[in-house]
């Protein structure tokens, strides 16, 4: 027969079954990001990289990684009270989220926590004053050569002296030694991404100081000699070759040269492994002598509606850490956005991949650098000058018209306040 | 006590009620939340404020709201018109008695299981600068001194034969197949020997036409409108087809052997048979046709992206950039304006067909 004693135990222990788990309940705190390749990356930082330190805050992190369009995802999800706690928001589209007034602005405590981010990248995520993301990484575009392409070719490398017309020189050399192998100077997407570095370094901005977008001769100067690489036969654009990136024709060694980003390493080290590569800045403007490149960046933000804003900060904190940017750094996702990356083991290691950070880290900040944003027209704003370069790559129209018909649009974009505009005036009105 | 009348209503209700309760969720109360919008500055996040008819006023001053329907409404006349006469041309050719014709009604009907993104896949190669529809037309264009050749060759062979069969008394016919074989092989051995002796000579020709990137307007649509024309009619006639083919199986046969017995030909029984007893099947064919192609959006959105907007829109990709355009800030209040826009004009094209078009009985 069991004795009372014995009872009372038992029901001590099975009490305390209960109890523990019901103690030990963590908080939960949702997160999304872009599918693809962060994937794999995040779900390592989430499960094991962070997993000591979100379990030391009590703190459960689910993360959703968003495979469809991301933007009408969140857009959807914040619309219908569904987003998660925090998620993903590229430097180009913060102003646009910020007017939905679905954000919840960073605190002090965070943002005290976050001064050893690049600043360029913080005033991104800054408006009216207000920080609305924690950027976790950063890149810009630097130039990658195939070493075999130039000496086959007997070609000096490019190097941080380059101006245009070395470099156009360098390729055009490329071109008469061995292109009748097939071989292009370089592949080039139409679009602003990938030009801005050719017209930011003439000292030219998206946005004079009367906030207009104005062509100048500067940007024609930059636009004329984009599209010259094609017209003179060094470059062709990714289509063109089978491709659908220019990276692609660099990885099949159907170009010399490519001007990409950090994202370039992770596809060469799957699809060309045995590629001989090295990578210095993009070239300088030969008059003004100075170089441009656009700091493309994606920060973690706070949805408004969370219910523990607290548990998401502290979450963001520890994603945006040196122990998780390294982490990052290292699956070769992105670059870290802390001012101390360069003290990063990863920077010192003797390998391709290694150089092109290191270099893409010195381009984000050599000379005109300005983040991938345009204030409240987000993407939009790229368009007219992508239409412009498609037209005047492809032969469609002569430089002159492309340039008019591009800064006919911006005329009626930029100087015609758009609805969310005078909300948000009538809004600080109000306020 | 329940009477049967009453019960049997009860069950049909119940039979229906899903059905109901879908169209009441999705088509009514969505229409009228569409109409509400429509009438506001609605953007998902904000309070929407009442603005009256400016919405529409502002669609008709838009530029790209009235390319758009230029192009729905050319989109439309063009792919139907040519997929009918297709599909009723292919459902034709295999109602006849010709061998494997299993195997040609299922290889006809495969781009119809295929699915919208994969075609789409296959056709931004199709239509690559370097893809195969331009070196198809390379091909054909640095061909043509010997393919004319050719016919022109073949036509004079074959009137020479007739000539002399019917000068020796034999009632041939000018396409008589073992003289048609012989001109052939003529043929072949002619073109050949002027090919190689270098006597007709062709200059290698590289047609690089930018499908899916041009500006240029062809006719009376945009080129890409043009590319994504020719992928509907490709995933599109082959339903079309078997909609025909099961209408070509109800036409009694006796119709055609008295119009045989009668000395009508293959083109007189199609005109004035096949064709005025499909009516019920061409007018179901035709508007669903206008009503597909009216709301076409899917390969607009994913075959034309390296185009100019203008190039490709229609008015359903239009609602759907309103929605959701790329400054990010949804124009839901335009884009139900344009919704119903559409609806509208859908409704109006619809009964024009029925009123002038075809009708459903011949």
């Amino acid at each position: 027969m069991i004795s009372f004693n014995s009872k009372l135990h038992l029901a001590t222990l099975l009490l305390l079954f209960l109890l523990i788990p019901c103690s030990a309940q963590n908080r939960i705190v949702t997160i999304a990001g872009n599918g693809g390749n962060d994937v794999v990356a995040v779900n390592k930082l989430v499960s094991e990289v962070l997993k000591d330190d979100f379990a030391a805050l009590k703190i459960d992190v689910q993360y959703f990684p968003v495979e469809s369009d991301y933007s009408r995802f969140i857009l959807n999800a914040l619309s219908s009270g569904n987003a998660p706690d925090a998620f993903y928001v590229s430097v180009d589209m913060i102003d646009n989220w910020v007017a939905t007034d679905q954000l919840q602005a960073i605190s002090a405590r965070l943002r005290e926590a976050s001064r050893n981010i690049n600043p360029v990248l913080l005033k991104a995520y800054t408006i009216e004053g207000k920080l609305y993301g924690i950027p976790k990484d950063v890149n810009t575009l630097g130039l990658q050569f195939n070493t075999d392409i130039f000496d086959d070719a007997k070609v000096a490398y490019p190097n941080t002296k380059d101006t245009w017309f070395t470099f156009k020189d360098k390729l055009a050399q490329v071109v008469n030694a061995i292109g009748d192998e097939g071989v292009l100077g370089t592949c080039l997407s139409p679009d602003y991404a990938h030009f801005a570095p050719f017209a930011l370094s003439t000292g030219w901005q998206p946005f004079n100081e009367n906030n207009q977008t104005i062509l100048d001769e500067r940007f024609q100067r930059a636009f004329g000699f984009y599209v010259s690489l094609i017209h003179d036969g060094l470059a062709k654009l990714p289509a063109d070759v089978g491709q659908n990136w220019p990276g692609g024709c660099f990885g099949t060694e159907n170009s010399a040269v490519v001007m990409e980003g950090q994202w370039l390493s992770g596809y060469l080290t799957d699809k060309a492994p045995n590629l001989l590569y090295q990578s210095t800045l993009i070239p300088k403007d030969p008059l003004s002598q100075g170089r441009g490149n656009l700091l493309f960046t994606v920060g973690w933000a706070i949805n408004k509606n969370t219910s523990n804003p607290d548990d998401v900060e502290k979450v963001i904190e520890l994603l945006t850490s040196e122990k998780a940017q390294n982490a990052i750094l290292v699956s070769g996702l992105a670059l870290p956005s802390l001012l101390s990356a360069t003290e990063f083991p990863f920077f010192s290691q003797d390998n391709p991949s290694s150089q092109m950070a290191k270099t893409i880290l010195t381009a984000s900040t050599s000379g005109n650098v300005m983040p991938h944003n345009f204030s409240q027209y987000g993407k939009l704003w790229q368009q007219p000058i992508d239409v412009a370069l498609t037209a005047a790559m492809l032969g469609q129209l002569s430089i002159t018209d492309a340039l008019a018909e591009a800064q006919k649009q911006y005329n009626t974009m930029v100087n015609t306040p758009v609805k969310q505009r005078h909300k948000q005036n009538q809004k600080m009105e109000k306020q | 006590m329940i009477s049967k009348a009453l019960q049997r209503n009860f069950y049909g209700w119940m039979l229906v009620l899903p059905f109901v309760l879908t169209l009441l969720v999705f088509f009514v109360f969505a229409l009228i939340r569409t109409v509400s919008y429509s009438f506001t500055d609605y953007d998902l996040f904000s309070p929407a404020n009442f603005v009256g008819f400016d919405n529409f006023i502002n669609l008709l001053n838009d530029e790209l709201f009235l390319r758009a329907t230029i192009n729905t409404v050319t989109f439309s006349l063009v792919v139907t018109v040519i997929q009918t006469v297709l599909a009723l041309g292919l459902a034709v050719l295999l109602n006849s008695k010709i061998k494997g014709k299993t195997f040609f009604r299922t290889a006809f009907y495969v781009p119809s299981i295929l699915s919208s993104a994969s075609v789409t896949l296959i056709f931004i190669w199709i239509y690559q600068k370097n893809g195969f529809l331009n070196g198809f037309i390379s091909q054909i264009v640095e061909s043509t001194p010997y393919i004319v050749s050719a016919i022109l060759c073949f036509f004079i062979l074959q009137t020479v034969q007739v000539i002399h069969h019917r000068f020796i008394g034999l009632p041939t016919r000018f396409f008589d197949p073992l003289l048609a074989i012989i001109s052939l092989f003529i043929t072949v051995v002619m073109v050949y020997i002027t090919n190689r002796t270098g006597l007709i000579t062709s200059t290698p020709m590289a047609i690089s036409m930018n499908w899916l990137g041009s500006r240029d307007d062809f006719g009376p649509m945009p080129v890409t409108l043009w590319a994504i024309t020719i992928q509907n009619i490709y995933t599109t006639v082959p339903t079309i087809m078997l909609l025909f083919l099961a209408g070509l199986q109800t036409i009694p046969s006796d119709l055609y052997e008295a119009a045989e017995i009668d000395g009508a030909n293959k083109w007189q029984q199609l005109r004035h048979i096949t064709v005025p007893q499909l009516a019920p099947v061409t007018f179901v064919v035709v508007t669903l046709s206008i009503i597909g192609t009216l709301q076409m959006f899917d390969q607009v959105a994913l075959l034309g992206t390296s185009s100019p907007l203008e190039s490709r829109i229609t008015l359903a990709y239009y609602v759907y950039h309103q929605a959701f355009s790329d400054s990010g800030t949804p124009q839901i209040g335009v884009s139900s304006a344009a919704a119903l826009i559409l609806g509208a004009l859908t409704l109006v094209i619809v009964f024009i067909q029925n009123k002038f078009g075809v009708k459903e009985k011949s």
